[in-house]
This record gives structure tokens, sequence and C-alpha cells, in this order.
């Protein structure tokens, strides 16, 4: 066994220090291309930026496009445990259609991948379809909770109170620690015979409830916790927010007679806006792809508690369908994609109509 | 607490904001303490619950006591993952991995964003939808391709793959931070320090980066916390070489097919959740501000 | 503040590079674990034995049951025998293995070898990632239970070191002086161990792997005789199932909602009277309930007169498909060297499990200790567990109608019905 001494810890600053070097000298290097491409030959009034951006740019390149179109290549392939790895048994599915069959060509051919997707279980039993509007739902009920929830204890943050760093402090808690971590301790406090929720609902004189088995209880215990967990996040932005409103429309406000409700909807709700637009397309594009709630806390791997990213995890690592699973991961992709692209262009348009 | 230049005057506000308009009766105070006291308890039980286990003896993972330290408490569990594992070299490993990793990914984003920011470039609004873009991509998707290519490049079971691939999956959340932040700074600044005969870095080094702490300490942490609380890219980029394992991977071990030394495991993950916490509670001033400010333009 | 972050940062970042520079020769030391495919190989066939190599073990033992450690020690006392030869033990959870293993081989970099559980042979053969075991080693001293656990083709794809993984019945002497030796029996002490309170059994209720014996005491099979057709949609099944939702909610034998950890905490707890669990929680058990400890089969079904068959396997190590050369040589050396006499019996000793050598089991370290006679006696009835990649689909179909008539929301032979079709499904995705 390896254990700590004061060699590895040298060895491993000598490791980490050579990475940085390795890296502020291939930085180095690559400016130097840049800047004689674009600046040298090309005289572009963009030298500046593009060598701003050059490190940045062609790590992403290397490390995101071209796993991507690793990828996308894949989706189109037959690619399984059958037909695996080097021996490159696995090919594009061909076939023979005929030229007038261009229809069949596309969709059991070409895009075979695709069209398995929306018309094969991507599970054992269960269809595309309710596995997407399950994660549409997931998402929704988290979102709503997250927002409410954030939007509540940025309120009681805000108010002059004393001790409000200490409850901040409390209240960043489950954003600070390890999510795997947390979700594995929710985990057993949803257990039947000693968590600690039917612990308190025995207590209660209530009936204990099924978290793992009951379809219901379960995906309800994975909202839970990611409620629990996305809470924290919300809370500091709204709080950063709502530090940021002068007081002087409240002042005004006051002067007009507005009620503390009508405050919040016509003040605070508007002012928020800015900084809510960007955290609620991030807080949904984590939330759709969230793994680590779905995936643990369905300990028993109830069909009825998968979302799209679960399922696809499944496909690929479970039943190694590969071909299939990078498909399946192009569509959830392009799914996100479309709703960032159309929740952007909606907000924009919402904030030229309140500058 | 402002981001703007007038941030003292901000704090003024605020202070008569609160005095004059928002005290409350006794009577309403106790309501907010109640409340916050009830969330926050909330918010640290299941924290509290895995102390717990940590502190009781065998792997008893479940007990029908609530009791926050159970009658036959011990540090058993902490002596042993910190004697007879390599739990210390892992949480170094982690530590060397995750810090040098938080400082690059700062450098570039830092750097990228203010291109972003500042100047109007081709292909900058497709660049801008990338980054979110990338943000969508399921990371199971990405494993095999990255193994292959880290295998390609020899940068399976070092340092070196780690803190690039780290480095680089956290650039797109920073920039989006980073750029919002710049965007609410004004041009004016860097005009009148251009006009003095500094160039464009020494601008950006001398104005911007020192005006944009917060929301630098922000992505600071996030990539920080990004790196050490990762499974995925470890598991597949260090494979074989144990003696670099970062925390996660170790963690990994104690959990058998069956059975889980949860004694051990909690003990453990109290030990691994203290480094980010601490981080996170001292960064928490800049956490709003820093997060916030690049929505907020009125 | 700033100021001090900053001097503090460009320091650091000053010492790294100068430990980069003084450490600048060991720097590219862990890229020797990178792939150096064909040239290396090659290098190493033509070099004597004596040479420096390093052999990669990926194992699903873990830390809980002792099985790592074990692993570690026996690899330290070999590489003391053959200071050429560097071990890296590499623990990975089974499934994490599989995933692992098949993305290595991926890229064209697997570890030399393999050690984890039979059902790994199925998808290993079918992507052609390990090879056959013949002449590799003399299986013939090996357990012939053991070594037909890994056979699929005609061929052998593992060498056996422990025999076994199999459930059985643990019971508390406290509570239960005499083990039930059929359902009658067990369902008629039943009645007095809850008067005290007590629960009478728990086993695992989330995995099928803890049905599949019962399906055996109703003389019931998962596949046909094929050894591929799976054959879920059974009278037999449908019996199983019937017996699995009694026990539950007409004998009340079992509690509500349990899972590993929680049958686990209730036996050791002294809460639960009985637990069906396998030869790997043995050691555990023992540590906690010491003397009291029993162990027997599984009770015979009293309606059909049958011994459940519990599932047989074991660990096994498998030879990656690319290794040659010395690499493999040394790997050979190595497992023999794991499965020798004097490691089995000290295996036996330190995890309580059953060894996979013949002469091993003639040592007084597993003639007379109680534990492992009971264990052995629970194997003479068991099944090897099948492990062609079908068997994946059996199991995932089977664990949903499982739950369903453990939460009394499904009528057996509906669920045995559910079965069958959902397995003849997946099989078509195995494609």
């Amino acid at each position: 066994m390896d254990s700590l001494t004061l060699d590895v810890v040298v060895r491993s600053i000598s490791e980490v220090g050579g990475t940085v070097a390795f890296i502020v000298v291939g930085s180095i290097i690559l400016e130097l291309i840049l800047f004689l491409i674009f600046k040298v030959i090309l005289k572009s009034p963009h030298t500046l930026p593009i060598m701003l951006l050059g490190p940045a740019a062609f790590g992403m390149t290397v490390l995101i496009v071209y796993p991507l179109l690793w990828e996308l290549n894949l989706s189109f392939t037959n690619m399984s445990l059958r037909r695996f790895g080097d021996k490159a048994q696995y090919t594009w599915i061909a076939c023979q259609a005929k030229p007038e069959n261009i229809n069949f060509w596309l969709t059991d051919c070409l895009f075979k991948n695709y069209v398995d997707v929306f018309r094969l279980p991507v599970l054992k039993q269960v269809y595309f379809f309710p596995v997407f509007l399950r994660t549409v739902l997931w998402t929704f009920i988290n979102m709503v909770f997250h927002l409410v929830g954030g939007t509540i204890l940025a309120i009681l943050l805000n108010q002059p109170i004393r001790g409000r760093g200490i409850y901040r402090t409390f209240l960043i808690l489950p954003w600070a620690i390890p999510q795997v971590i947390a979700v594995l301790a929710w985990r057993g406090e949803f257990h039947f015979e000693y968590g600690f929720v039917n612990l308190m609902l025995v207590r209660l004189g209530l009936e204990q409830i099924n978290w793992m088995t009951d379809p219901f209880w379960n995906f309800a215990a994975m909202c839970i916790v990611n409620i629990w967990l996305g809470i924290p996040f919300m809370m500091v932005i709204l709080l950063g927010g709502l530090q940021s409103i002068s007081s002087d429309y409240y002042e005004a406000a006051e002067i007009d007679g507005a009620s503390g409700l009508q405050q919040f909807t016509n003040i605070t709700i508007p002012l928020l806006r800015p900084v809510m637009t960007p955290a609620i397309v991030l807080g949904t594009i984590w939330t759709f792809n969230n793994f680590n709630v779905p995936f643990f806390i369905n300990q028993f791997e109830l069909e009825t508690s998968d979302i799209l990213v679960t399922a696809l995890f499944r496909a690929a690592f479970q039943y190694n369908r590969y071909g299939f699973s990078a498909a399946f991961a192009f569509i959830i992709f392009i799914i996100l994609l479309l709703y960032s692209i159309f929740y952007i262009w909606i907000s924009d348009g919402l904030k030229e109509v309140y500058e | 607490m402002s981001v703007t230049t007038d941030s003292s005057n901000n704090d003024n506000a605020f202070q008569r904001f609160f005095r004059a308009k928002r005290g409350h009766s006794p009577f309403n105070r106790m309501l907010i303490h109640l409340a916050l006291i009830i969330s926050s308890i909330i918010a640290i039980y299941p924290v509290l619950r895995v102390l717990s286990v940590s502190l009781r003896p065998g792997d008893r993972l479940l007990s029908t006591s609530l009791a926050i330290i159970p009658s036959d408490a011990t540090l058993n569990n902490y002596f042993v993952v910190i004697t007879e594992k390599d739990f210390m070299l892992w949480l170094w490993n982690s530590l060397a991995i995750t810090v040098s990793t938080a400082i690059i990914g700062v450098i570039f984003s830092s750097t990228s964003a203010y291109a972003f920011s500042r100047w109007r470039f081709p292909g900058r609004n497709t660049g801008m939808l990338f980054l979110l873009a990338t943000q969508m991509i399921p990371a199971a998707m990405l494993m095999v391709p990255i193994y292959i290519l880290a295998v390609k490049l020899g940068l399976l079971g070092t340092y070196r793959g780690l803190v690039i691939a780290y480095s680089v999956s956290s650039i797109p959340f920073s920039v989006w931070i980073l750029k919002g932040y710049y965007d609410t700074i004004p041009r004016d600044l860097e005009e009148a320090a251009l006009i003095d005969g500094a160039n464009r870095i020494t601008a950006f080094y001398r104005i911007i980066l020192p005006l944009s702490t917060p929301a630098l300490s922000v992505v600071f942490l996030f990539n920080f916390m990004q790196a050490w609380n990762d499974y995925l890219l470890a598991r597949v980029l260090l494979a074989n070489a144990t003696e670099i394992w970062t925390w996660p991977l170790g963690l990994q071990a104690l959990q058998g097919q069956f059975q889980t030394a949860w004694g051990q495991f909690a003990a453990a993950s109290i030990m691994v959740m203290i480094p980010v916490v601490a981080l996170f509670l001292y960064s928490s001033k800049y956490l709003i501000s820093g997060l916030t400010a690049g929505g907020v333009k009125g | 503040m700033r100021k001090q972050i900053l001097i503090l940062s460009v320091l650091l970042l000053a010492v790294m590079m100068i430990a980069a520079q003084c450490g600048g020769g060991e720097a590219p030391a862990p890229e020797k674990e990178a792939p150096a495919p064909a040239a290396e190989e090659k290098a190493e066939e033509a070099a004597p034995a004596a040479e420096e190599m390093t052999i990669t073990v990926w194992t699903k033992e873990g830390e809980a049951d002792g099985g790592l450690p074990f692993l570690q020690s026996i690899a330290d006392a070999y590489t003391a025998e053959n200071p050429n030869v560097t071990l890296e033990i590499v623990n990975k959870d089974v499934e994490v293995l599989r995933e692992d293993f098949q993305t290595a081989a991926l890229a064209g970099n697997s570890p030399d070898l393999l050690f984890t559980v039979s059902d790994h042979a199925g998808p290993f053969t079918i992507a052609e990632l390990i090879q056959p075991v013949e002449g590799l080693a003399d299986l013939g001293q090996y357990v012939d239970s053991a070594v037909a656990a890994v056979k699929l083709d005609g061929k052998t794809w593992g060498v056996p070191a422990s025999n076994g993984n199999h459930l059985m019945l643990l019971y508390n002497k406290d509570l239960v002086p005499e083990p039930p030796a059929n359902t009658d029996e067990l369902i008629a002490m039943a009645a007095d161990l809850k008067g005290q309170d007590i629960i009478p059994l728990v086993f695992n209720q989330t995995e099928p792997f803890w049905m599949v014996p019962w399906l055996g005491g109703f003389g019931g099979s998962v596949f046909a005789d094929d050894g591929v057709t799976p054959t879920l949609n059974t009278p037999e099944m449908a019996a199983t199932l019937q017996f699995m939702h009694d026990i539950k909610f007409a004998e009340e034998l079992i509690p509500a909602e349990s899972d590993y950890d929680g049958s686990d905490t209730l036996f050791k707890e002294g809460k639960a009277a009985m637990i069906i669990n396998g030869d790997w929680s043995v050691g555990g058990y023992t540590d906690t309930l010491g003397d009291k400890l029993g162990i027997a089969r599984i009770p015979q079904v009293s309606a059909t007169g049958n011994w459940p068959a519990p599932y047989t396997a074991g660990t096994f190590f498998m030879f990656p498909a690319e290794l040659s050369g010395a690499k493999l040589d040394t790997a050979k050396d190595f497992v023999s060297f794991v499965t020798n006499e004097e490691n089995q019996v000290k295996m036996v000793e330190e995890l309580n499990r059953l060894p996979a050598l013949k002469v091993a089991l003639d040592d007084p370290a597993v003639t007379e200790n109680d534990l492992l006679k009971g264990s052995a006696d629970q194997m003479v009835v068991g099944v090897p567990m099948p492990t062609v990649l079908e068997m994946r689909c059996n199991w995932d179909s089977m664990k949903p109608e499982l739950l369903a008539i453990l939460s009394d929301t499904k009528a057996p032979e509906d669920a045995a019905a559910a079965m069958q079709t959902a397995a003849d499904n997946c099989l078509l995705t195995l494609e």
C-alpha cells in the first residue's frame, strides 16, 4: 500500500508543478502561434481577444469537441458488446434499400439508433416519452420548490435580525458538502425500519411509508432530496438580488400606500428577474441532468424513478447498447439546447420590455 | 456588498433601509428566528446523522436511536481510516489536484471571459451559446472517448491528465459567471487607464482583476468543488495509478458488492467535508455578490 | 488582503516550478502506466525472466470483508519471492470493474489480470476480451463445480480461487436453538418468535439473487436446458412468487421492507432470529455474534421436498485476451501462487471462504470449522450461477416483478408472465 510520506508529498508537488509549468509553456507557445497567424499574417483586428481565448478554446476543442464528434460517429453505428472494440467489428448501420425507399433508409439505416430511441423501450419496459415526461415533471417540481424555498429563505435572511451570518452558514451547508455523500446520507433516512422519516411518522402515530418500493413515494423521496440540495443555490442568488435592490423603490411604494404583497409582486419580483434568468436556466439544466439523486435514491432500480440521464447511463453501461445510447444522449442534449435557446430568447424579449 | 464602485453609498442605503423601514416587532422577530432555526435544522440534520454513524462502533449504518452522539461513541473509525487506510494520501492527492485545477481554471477563464465581455468578434454569440451547451452534455456520455483520448496522449494515470481535464471542464461555467461580472464594470475605468498610456493587458491586470475579486473567488470555489467532488473522471483517468488516487476513488473501495464499511465511510466523509465547507464559509461573503452581480445591472 | 493572496500564489507557483525542475527526472514516472503497446511486449518476450515488470490486477475485492487486504498480503508475499515483479492491486467495485474493463479494452489498454466474479465471464467472452485458461493452469486440481461455473462454449474462462459466494441460512443460537429443517418448521417456529417480538427471518428482499434458491426448491430454473432461453413464466416460478408473497403477507415471517443493510443490522442487533445471506458475510457475523452464530441449509420446501438451490460461484482469475509473453507467464505464476495449498488455507482462515483447491478442502482449517462445514453442506445442494450474458436479462426482468410481489401489487401468475415478456424483450437488445 502507498502511504503519505514526505517523499510522496515532494513527488506530487513536483508533478503538480510540472503540470502547471507544462500548461503555462504550452499556452505561451500557443499564444505565439496565434499571434503570428492573426497579427503578422492575417493582420486581424481581433488578435487580442483571440489570444485571450486561445488556451481555453484549444482545451475545449480537444476535451469536449473531439469526444462529442466521437460520440456522434458512434451514434450511427451498431456497436454493442457483440461488435466491440478496436477489432472494428462495428460499422455504420448499413442496409440495401432501394432509392425509392428513402424514408426506410433514413429510419432503419442511417438514423436507426435515433428512431429506435422513440420506438423501442429505452429501459426494460419503459419507452422514451414516459421517461421524458417524468423528467420534465421532476425538473418542474424541483425548480418550483427551489425558487419558492430560495425566495422565502432569502427574504428571511434579508431581515434585520441578529445571527443572520450563522443562519446563512447553516443554510448553505447542503450545497457545500459533497453531493454523493449527502445523497447516501439521505437514502439512509428513507430506510423503512431505521430511517429518520419513518421513525418520526411512527412517533406521530402514522403509518410507515415504503419509500424504496412504492413508485410514488420513491419519486417523492428523490424530489425531497433534490429540493434540499438545490435551495441554497437559489437562496444565495436571490439574496444577492435582494441586497442589490435599492430601498428607494420601497420607500416610494410605501408613500403610494402599496401593501407588502404589492411591493413584492411589483418591485421585488421584476427587479429579481435579471438574476433569476441565468439561475433558472442553469438550475433547470442541472436538475434535468442530475444523475446522483435519482440514481442513488432509487436503490431498488425502479423503472418508475428513472429520469433521462439515469436511463441513458443504464442503457450504455448496464446493457452495453453503445450505438443506441450515443443517439439517446444526443437527443437529450438537443432537447436541452432547444429549451435554453427558447428560454433565453423569451427572457431577452422580456428584458427589453422592462428596460 | 455591492459590486459597483459606489459601494459605500449602497451600504449606507442598506443600513438606512433596515433601520428605518423594516424594524420588526419582537413577536415577528421571534417568528423569523423560529423559521430560520427550523430551516437550519433541516439543512444540517443529514450531516449530523453521518457524524453519528461515524461515531458508532462496528458497521452499524442503521439504528432506531435518534441520538446524534451514540451512547457507545468512539473515534475508532477515524483512527482506522487515518492509520490503516491510505486516506491521508488520497486527501493529499485530491488537494494537490484540486488546488492546481482551481488556479489554472481561474487564469484561463478570467482571460477568456474578458475577451467575451469587451470585444465583439465574429463567433462571439455562438461561442457563448456553445459554452452554455456544454453544460447540457450528460457527463457519462463523454467518459469513453475521454478515456481513449487520455490513452492516446499518454495522460492516463497522471496528475497532469486530471488537472487538464478538470480545468477545461470548469471553463464554461466560470466564463459565464466572470463575463457577467466584467459586464458590470464600467468601461470608462479602463479607458482612463488606456489614455494614461497603459495597454489593454495592464489595464485588465491592474483594474479589472482587482475589482473582480468576488467573482474570481466564486469561480475558484466552484472549480475547487467540482474537482474535489468528482468521481467519474477520476475513475477513468486514474484507473491503475493507486498512488495518486483521489478520495472518491478511495472511499469507493470501502464499499463492497454487498457490504460496506459504513462506519469508516462516514468518518472519511466527515473529514472530506471539512476542506470544502471551510472554503465555502471563508468565501461566503464573496459568494453572494460574486454570483449575482452579473445579472444585476440597475 | 488581496495583495497577500497574490504574493502567496506567486510564491507557491515559484516553489512548484523549482520543485518541478528538481523533480524533473521523476515527473514522467507515472507514464509507465500509459500504454506501451506492441513494442514493450515484444521486448519482454525476448528478455530473460528476471526482467522488471509490473502486473496490474483489477479486483472486485474490497475493504469491507477483508478481501482486498488479504489479496494485497498475498501479492506482497509474491513480490518478496520475485523482487523483479511489482504487483499493482487495484480495487474496483463489481459493476465498475466490468464497465471499466470494457472501456479499457476499447482503448487497447487492459490491465494484466482480473480477479472477479464468475458472471463477468459472460460479457467478457462475448466481446472477446479474455482468453480461455485451459493451457494456463492445471484445472484438474480445482473443485469441479467451481471450474464448471466459468465454462462457456466448451471452454473454461477463469481460474477459481474460492468457491461458494452462495447464500445460506445463518441463525442466532440464542433465539433459534435448532435451525428449521423445512418450511413447515420454519413457519411453526415463526409464531413463537413473533410472540417474543423477534423477527423470524430477514434477507435482502430487493435482489432476485435471494429468490432464486426458492425457485430451485420449487423445482424451477431460470433457463431451459440449452442454458440461454429464459423460462420464467412457469408454474414453478408462480409457486415461488406465491411463497415469497405468503411468507411476507400471510405468515409475516419477514419485515415489511428490507434491503441488505437493513437485514444485516437487524440480525447483528439480535432483533432477527435468522438471516439468509452469503458466505462473504460470515466473518462479520462471527465478530458480532461469536459462538451464537450457526449455519445451516436454507430449509427444505415442504410442498415439494426439494432443497432450495442457491447459486454458487466464487472468485476467479481471468486473463485479458491481449496478455501474452513474459507478462502472461508472470500472471500465470502469480495465479498458481495465490491458489497453492498454503495460501488457500490462509484464505479459509482469514476470509471464511471455501477453497477452490481440492487438497485444501481436507485441511483441518476446513474440516474442523463448524461454520465452514455448514457452508459446505449448503453448497452441496447449490447450482452454478449461469454466466451467460442472457442472465443479465433474467436478473433485470425478475427484479421489478419480485418487488411488485413483495409490495402486494401483482398476482404471481401475472408477475411470472411479465418477467418472461421483459426477458424476451431484453434479449432483442443484446444483439
